[in-house]
């Protein structure tokens, strides 16, 4: 079964419940008078409202007369779908050094593309409420293989597996689509992975590509034993069909221009949906991007020529990038790590300050992540899942912050740890009083 | 001309406009009689060889001014020469050869300092070869000095520079429990770090708290491996740093055999002599409040606490101390030990009538210290203080400068400072807003309009394009 096919059958299981568990409720919201951007070919608003019904965007216009059981007033405010962070850890990981609360992070040489960190998922972690707080409804997550540690050098393997997208409300049925993309490592990070060079992680692809495609002709002979070893699982040629049969994309890391270049070819020899991960010389090879459709994910405030591979970083990637109609995500600032992965806002803000026209700078972090990994939300119009963010002023805006978060329509609590410290040492003294503030 | 510092009184001397000789602070202070003149600073050992050519007066007119002292001035003109702030008024005239800036709509704030970079000791590109922030090869090394691991072509420094950076100190890393000295830095392009040392500035001793030191060391089967063996870490050499100081005291007064010199302890003697102040990487309030106990039973003050990501939690025995605390505006987590993050925290430890401050750690962050400082701002105006630009600017200028013992010659707008200054787009507490000048000593050291007055490094000279640069 495809990725889309598991996500689209999944998306409509919530459906399903949704409505299930909306119709004993009967839930209706209205939004009245923000400023809305739908991301939707609807455009923006100065002023509208927007009906939720059911978890669901009912309408949309600028003076509705419904009667809603809720009605949320953002004048003054602007309404946006909710952000959809592009790559992230989310639930895997809790403390980033604390290697028992880390999950995401494969080492040695254990399984490869058929990895799922799924099982590992955690809808509890501290962090789905902080980064639910700064606007964040939806998130993709991914698995990574480690490239510290004594096992670099070790792993020869450059696939780190299987993804899936989870809606940020920590409800235990969080996870929203499964098999989403799987994630490999070209490039610099991938040379270091597969012995040394960079050439070495590209042939490990496309040899597990080969691999893969001899397996699908193949298929029986090989399960009874009557064919040639294989160089990988069984398990791992199964997790790549998704890739050769175009209904997953994959995503890889590539920084360097070159590197962006040979991605794009090894996706045209193999009819894969590419998705270029990182992309920090991505400029200098938009066209080319563009005419193979190949959309980006990037860190957009990383200017630092940090390594020879990104020798070419500059803010104002994301701008040249979208001008020559590349389709570009932007995903949480990678020194800020996956805890603030909402701060991909503040990313795009500074991709707006440097040329991004600014709705293709919301769209960014919202409808375009969507539009890539071919999952529900990122923009506003009827019949869309509510996940939905009312600011106190323009999102990208470091000043702004969320006031309301509705994910399935449900407004959900801004309540974090940070705020809960704050709140009880907003005037710190001594004694021991401090201990039973709640 | 001889300044001396508020906070910490020692040793700063600047002069401009000519080629700058310090003849050795410490010398001076022998002459002066000054019974703590052992020198054991060294500011004269590496020199600063910085100077800036002055070539015009500055008239920045009608812009709002963030003063860095607790003001917004609007519609106001700034004039500077000299290198020096001359004058802050309304209608000022323009002398005669004066660079004159339209400053309509425009936003003026002190140069930003930045109390916590690891610029050139830990350079783009991150080549294993050039990663020289962090002696780790014992859990004191007091002895080694962040300035001779700068390397000046880092290319980060130009990017910093476009972000409004005009100062910052460079630390050693935080994997011991003394790291070293720390060196203060003006942003200005350097053949050698002489040629961008803060003339006259304190060196700063970097200390650690908490996980970094007892995991490198306690990884490595040696002490320490637990906080408690962190605190005997210091307590022990602060010990040994006494007799050391001692000795060399008898000496000056008694003569005899000239003691050894030791360069790990010398560095620790300039603490307790109050020349070299303390930087102290430290996250959590119990380790702070340990750590203010240990600077009572030694008699020495400590500067500032970085990475206070629980400053909020003992605000109020910072602002009893006298001791400054560095923070982000939202990095957490990455350890136990940043677990306790509250956006507020910089907001807090201000309303506590403590000095607090941004920082970056970070050569992304450092580009964006304005941005940081607004998302801190916000934070503290959610959680019900009166927080405005005019104030939250104190956090990336005056404090800073305080925290480093420079803020009697920079870190604020006022009459006879360093011209220190950044003029900016907007409101620099707006993600929109860049800096458009940026003036270091009256100087134009970076035009957004100009990219003649763009700095470049070695680096980036025909490295992407043999005939161009970088970017």
């Amino acid at each position: 079964m495809s990725g889309q096919l598991k996500s689209r059958i999944c998306a409509i299981c919530a459906l399903v419940l949704g409505l299930v568990t909306a119709s004993a409720q009967a839930e209706s919201i209205l939004i009245k008078g923000g400023k809305l951007h739908t991301l939707s070919d609807a455009g923006s608003f100065d002023s509208a409202d927007v009906l939720v019904v059911d978890g669901r965007v009912k309408e949309i216009g600028l003076s509705l007369n419904a009667d809603a059981d809720k009605v949320i007033d953002a004048r003054g405010k602007v309404v946006t779908p909710g952000v959809i962070a592009p790559v992230s850890e989310l639930g895997l990981v809790e403390i980033g050094a604390a290697n028992a609360t880390n999950d995401f992070a494969v080492t040695g040489d254990s399984i490869g593309s058929a990895f799922d960190p799924l099982p590992a998922y955690n809808p509890k972690s501290t962090l789905i409420p902080f980064n639910r707080a700064g606007g964040v409804t939806r998130a993709l997550v991914f698995p990574g293989i480690s490239l510290w540690g004594d096992s670099v050098g070790d792993p020869q393997r450059v696939f780190a597996g299987r993804s899936f997208a989870i809606k940020l409300n920590g409800d235990f049925d969080s996870v929203v689509a499964t098999d989403i993309a799987q994630k490999a490592y070209l490039g610099e990070a991938g040379g270091q992975l597969a012995g040394g060079s960079r050439a070495s992680a590209y042939a490990k692809i496309k040899n597990a590509l080969e691999e893969a495609r001899e397996y699908r002709d193949n298929k029986d002979s090989i399960r009874r034993g009557d064919w040639r070893e294989m160089g990988h699982s069984i398990a791992d040629l199964e997790a790549l069909q998704l890739l050769i049969s175009g209904k997953q994309p994959l995503l890889v890391t590539a920084d360097r221009a070159s590197d962006i270049l040979w991605a794009i070819e090894l996706a045209q020899e193999f009819n894969l949906q590419l998705v270029i991960f990182g992309a920090a010389e991505g400029w200098m090879v938009a066209d080319q991007l563009a005419a193979a459709r190949v959309p980006v994910v990037i860190d957009a405030i990383n200017n630092l020529p940090l390594s020879f591979s990104s020798l070419g970083a500059r803010l104002d990637n994301a701008a040249l990038l979208a001008k020559a109609g590349v389709t570009v995500a932007i995903g949480g600032p990678e020194y800020a790590s996956t805890h603030n992965v909402y701060l991909s806002r503040q990313s795009a803000g500074n991709a707006v300050a440097s040329g991004l026209p600014y709705e293709d700078g919301l769209k960014s972090i919202s409808a375009n992540v969507a539009q890539i990994f071919d999952l529900e939300g990122g923009s506003l119009e009827p019949g869309a899942v509510a996940d939905i963010v009312v600011w106190s002023g323009d999102p990208l805006e470091v000043t702004s912050y969320p006031e309301q978060v509705l994910i399935d329509g449900k407004p959900l609590s801004l309540v974090t740890r940070s705020t809960r410290l704050r709140d009880r040492y907003l005037k710190p003294e001594q004694g021991h009083e401090f201990g039973y503030k709640r | 001309m001889q300044l001396h510092s508020r906070t910490f009184g020692h040793c700063i001397a600047a002069v401009f406009s000519t080629a700058l000789l310090l003849s050795g602070c410490g010398g001076d202070e022998k002459a002066d009689g000054d019974k703590k003149s052992k020198d054991f600073a060294r500011q004269d050992a590496f020199p600063s060889t910085y100077s800036i050519t002055q070539s015009q007066p500055v008239l920045i007119q009608g812009a709002t001014l963030l003063t860095g002292t607790g003001e917004q001035l609007d519609s106001t003109d700034l004039l500077f020469k000299d290198g020096k702030i001359a004058k802050i008024g309304e209608g000022l005239k323009a002398p005669k050869d004066a660079l004159v800036v339209d400053g309509k709509g425009k936003w003026v704030t002190p140069g930003i300092i930045d109390v916590h970079s690891h610029l050139g000791n830990y350079p783009a590109p991150a080549i294993e070869s050039s990663q020289d922030g962090n002696e780790m090869t014992s859990p004191n090394t007091a002895e080694v000095w962040a300035e001779h691991s700068v390397w000046t072509q880092d290319p980060q420094f130009a990017l910093a520079l476009a972000g409004g950076v005009t100062t910052m100190q460079i630390l050693p890393g935080s994997a011991n429990l003394f790291g070293g000295r720390s060196v203060t830095l003006k942003n200005v392009p350097g053949r050698r770090v002489q040629d961008m040392k803060f003339p006259g500035a304190p060196y700063g001793l970097k200390m650690a708290c908490g996980e970094n030191p007892k995991r490198v060391y306690g990884g490595k089967g040696t002490a320490p491996s637990t906080r408690m063996g962190n605190v005997a870490g210091y307590r022990s050499a602060w010990i040994a740093a006494s007799e050391y100081s001692d000795k060399w005291e008898k000496y000056r007064e008694n003569g005899g055999d000239e003691p050894e010199r030791d360069l790990q302890l010398e560095t620790l003697a300039g603490v307790l002599d109050g020349e070299i102040l303390v930087h102290n990487h430290c996250y959590r309030g119990e380790e702070m409040a340990i750590m203010m106990d240990v600077a009572k039973e030694f008699d020495f003050q400590i500067s500032t606490f970085h990475h206070a990501v629980e400053a909020y939690k003992v605000a109020d025995l910072l602002a009893e101390n006298n001791v400054c605390a560095a923070m982000w505006a939202d990095w957490w987590g990455f350890k136990h030990e940043a677990f306790d993050m509250t956006e507020a925290n910089i907001a807090i430890v201000d309303q506590a009538k403590a000095c607090a401050m941004i920082h970056s750690d970070s050569a992304v962050g450092i580009q964006h210290l304005n941005e940081e400082v607004a998302k801190a701002m916000t934070a503290g105006q959610r959680a019900g203080f009166d927080i405005q630009p005019k104030d939250a600017v104190v956090w990336m200028s005056m404090n800073p400068a305080k925290a480093l013992g420079i803020d009697e010659q920079t870190g604020s707008l006022e009459k006879g400072k360093m011209a220190d200054v950044v003029v900016w787009s907007g409101n620099p507490f707006s993600v929109y807003s860049k800096a458009d000048k940026v003036f270091i000593d009256g100087e134009l050291m970076y035009d957004r309009a100009d990219k003649a007055r763009q700095p470049h490094s070695d680096f980036e000279l025909g490295i992407l394009d043999a005939e161009g640069e970088r970017l």
